[in-house]
């Protein structure tokens, strides 16, 4: 029997995934809502595999995923997502879940990619394949960092905040805000910590 | 002269007043001395203090007048103690120079006028009034001396009432003619609903006393053009299709249909006595029924047109002016409007791309889910397992998404305002729902006030209630939510009371930014009480134009 942990806000979701696994090989250990939940659920349950949703209500699904990526001992995930953007989308792909579904797709889908999962294999929505490769192809396509931006993506890489960025650079931490959305827009990324992810790939281009 | 210093003197005493007084004062001061010194019958007493003190003023004029010429603060700073000298030093020439050639009237009209170029009216009368009593005391005092002559002395106390009743009037006439009414005091009670033009057109009315008027304004060099009438209790709107007035170069100008007379001033102030029937349109004029009144121009960023007001009791040549400043305010009313509406519009716009994401998010997610247990079910069914029940469980949670659709699309359609009511009535549909999704008790009570909700506020606050309910439940594990509606000094209350967890005294209390950002964009304000067992949200909206 493989042991399940589901992370999903959403009532209707969560209860539809609740009846999709009764009386299957599946057990369901619990249901978390948020990512904090997550995060101590997982390490409370030990789940074999994680159903999870990427748009929680206090931070992303992906951040769940990172954490578990670094822990020791990780359980099978397969991120469940309505849609995802751009940044979302390179996110996701590098931290290489076992399984992608998208919510919109035929659930029979979501059976086939739970099973080949807790088979050990992958399975990956082909429309997320497609929108992943869409995505890659957009971010190789985006024009290079400059000097500046490289300086400043170098040290949000490093944790900085933008106040210490700023006295580093010998600006205003005004300029660092509009250079960093900049960056945000240049490179489709919704926040620092995607950039920061996304930093060595950018710099080594 | 030539031009280039004309204008170089224009510009040393243009918007002066200060410098204006302060070299009034200096020439005073001269030419007093002079005076006295020609003129050996004067001054008769106190002769050696009187020359040592109108020195000492000539000498303090021209200080003054060097040390205020290029610094407003010091002139601010020193009007008034100058004002006290001056008088001061009226009171003084009164009493030693009392004779026939006594030049104490100039004196007199220095602090007035200062009085009336640097304050307003009352400042005047004030100075008016403290004069006339010094002159009186002065008087009195001199009252037994050779030179003193009580016919002449009543004779110039009449003189000095009568010029500073002239100037009184003068201050209160410019206050009234510039200053008759605030555009910006009208904003607030200019509804977003109400016709502009009826507006605009009463309080024009109101300012002159006008028992009617009209008020025609089209896009700028087109016609036709929109009016709206106010004949004593009736009042319509209507197409005009011609221009009322021919040519557009008079901002105001007082008509008279029967005489065949407009009056009007250039910019230079010179009156210009035209025919009616060379700039009014006559059959316009006979289709408002225009006798005798005043026409003023408005113009505002897109519009172009005209104020017409008739029946104006007292009607006189200061009407002209008049005419010209509430024209302004007209424009400046019409604009106000405008900004108004392109501002309530962009935010009905932007509430309607946020339900339409919230739709998509809502619609997207409860979908997925009905295919999921669609899905859960059939394998059921295929098993053996008996489905009837979570075919039903399936078909409730259908008709009451169906509801909420419903309430996102009629939220859509629906005009830029609900009643208080309406919008409670939605809030317990809504709080009815969440309790079910969350497991929760949550109510929803109001104090039964009448008001009208912008529907951008109907919408934040369903808004506000999802995601109360949700963090309440999330976070605090909370088992019963009461919610409060209310209507307090133009704001909308919203508390949210709920017996979860709380904040513990020891852990800071977590500010609920989703909650906190969606208040500040409707310019509103949260306070958030909590302590162990129980979280109080306290949100406050503005209702009013500020929102």
């Amino acid at each position: 029997m493989t042991t399940v942990l589901l992370v999903d806000d959403h009532p209707m979701i969560g209860a539809a995934l609740e009846m999709l696994l009764r009386d299957t090989d599946y057990e369901l250990l619990g249901r978390a809502r948020s990512v904090a939940d997550a995060n101590s659920k997982l390490s409370k349950l030990k789940p074999d595999l994680v159903l999870l949703d990427v748009n929680l209500p206090d931070g992303s699904g992906l951040d769940v995923l990172r954490k578990l990526s670094r822990a020791r001992s990780r359980p099978n995930v397969i991120l469940l997502t309505a849609g995802m953007d751009d940044s979302q989308s390179l996110a996701a792909a590098e931290l290489d879940p076992q399984g992608m579904v998208l919510k919109t797709s035929d659930p029979s889908l979501l059976t086939e990619c739970i099973d080949t999962v807790a088979a050990g294999g992958r399975w990956i929505d082909p429309e997320i394949a497609q929108r992943t490769g869409q995505a890659q192809e957009r971010a190789a396509s985006a024009p290079p960092l400059t000097r500046r931006e490289r300086e400043l993506v170098e040290l949000v890489r490093q944790g900085l905040r933008n106040r210490d960025i700023a006295a580093e650079l010998g600006v205003t931490e005004g300029t660092v805000k509009v250079y960093l959305h900049a960056i945000f827009d240049k490179f489709r990324v919704g926040n620092r910590t995607e950039l920061a992810l996304r930093a060595a790939d950018l710099i080594s281009r | 002269m030539s031009l280039l210093q004309l204008t170089a003197l224009q510009s040393l005493f243009r918007y002066q007043s200060g410098r204006v007084i302060a070299l009034g004062r200096v020439m005073l001061g001269i030419m007093f001395m002079i005076a006295v010194a020609f003129d050996h019958s004067e001054p008769h007493l106190a002769i050696f203090r009187t020359y040592a003190m109108l020195t000492l003023y000539g000498a303090v004029a021209i200080l003054l007048a060097a040390a205020t010429w290029r610094d407003w603060w010091l002139d601010a700073r020193l009007a008034v103690p100058a004002h006290l000298t001056d008088m001061t030093v009226f009171t003084v020439i009164v009493f030693s120079a009392n004779g026939t050639t006594s030049p104490f009237f100039l004196f007199f009209i220095l602090p007035l006028l200062s009085a009336a170029i640097r304050w307003s009216w009352r400042e005047t009368a004030i100075t008016a009034t403290a004069l006339i009593l010094l002159f009186l005391i002065a008087g009195a005092l001199i009252a037994g001396d050779h030179s003193f002559e009580l016919e002449r002395f009543v004779i110039r106390a009449g003189h000095l009432l009568n010029l500073s009743l002239l100037l009184i009037w003068f201050g209160v006439h410019q206050l009234r003619t510039r200053l008759f009414f605030h555009a910006d005091d009208l904003d607030a009670e200019l509804g977003h609903r109400e016709n502009p033009l009826a507006r605009a057109l009463e309080l024009a009315m109101t300012s002159v006393a006008a028992r009617g008027g009209a008020l025609i304004v089209g896009p700028t060099g087109e016609e036709p053009s929109d009016g709206y009438s106010i004949n004593g209790e009736e009042a319509r709107s209507y197409n005009v299709e011609r221009p009322l007035v021919r040519n557009a170069t008079h901002p105001s100008l007082l008509y008279d249909m029967a005489e065949d007379h407009v009056l009007t001033r250039r910019p230079d102030g010179h009156f210009r006595f035209l025919d009616a029937s060379e700039l009014v349109d006559r059959e316009e004029a006979l289709a408002l029924g225009l006798r005798e009144g005043l026409i003023a121009e408005v113009r505002t960023g897109t519009l172009h047109g005209w104020l017409v007001l008739w029946d104006i009791p007292e009607i006189s040549t200061d009407y002209i002016d008049l005419g010209r400043e509430l024209g302004r305010a007209t424009g400046a009313i019409l604009d106000r409007h405008a900004l108004f509406t392109a501002i309530e519009t962009g935010a009905a716009a932007r509430t309607r791309l946020t339900l339409a994401r919230d739709v998509h998010d809502s619609v997207i997610q409860f979908l997925a889910g009905t295919a999921i247990r669609l899905e859960a079910i059939k394998r059921a069914a295929k098993s053996g397992a008996a489905v009837e029940g979570d075919l039903d469980d399936l078909k409730r949670l259908l008709v009451e998404e169906q509801g909420e659709l419903r309430g996102f699309v009629s939220a859509l359609r629906r005009d830029r305002e609900v009643d208080l009511a309406e919008a409670v009535a939605e809030l317990r549909v809504l709080a009815d729902r969440l309790s079910h999704q969350w497991s929760v008790e949550c109510r929803v009570s109001a104090n039964g006030e009448t008001a009208a909700i912008p529907i951008r506020l109907q919408l934040d606050l369903q808004h506000l209630l999802r995601e109360a309910v949700a963090n309440a439940v999330r976070h605090g594990r909370a088992k019963r939510i009461d919610v409060a509606l209310g209507v307090q000094d133009n704001h909308l209350q919203l508390d949210v009371a709920d017996n979860g967890s709380g904040f513990s005294p020891s852990r800071p209390t977590v500010e609920p930014w989703s909650l906190k950002e969606r208040v500040e964009r409707a310019h509103g304000s949260l306070r958030l009480v909590s302590a162990p067992g129980a979280t109080n949200i306290s949100i406050s909206l503005p209702l009013g134009a500020a929102a």
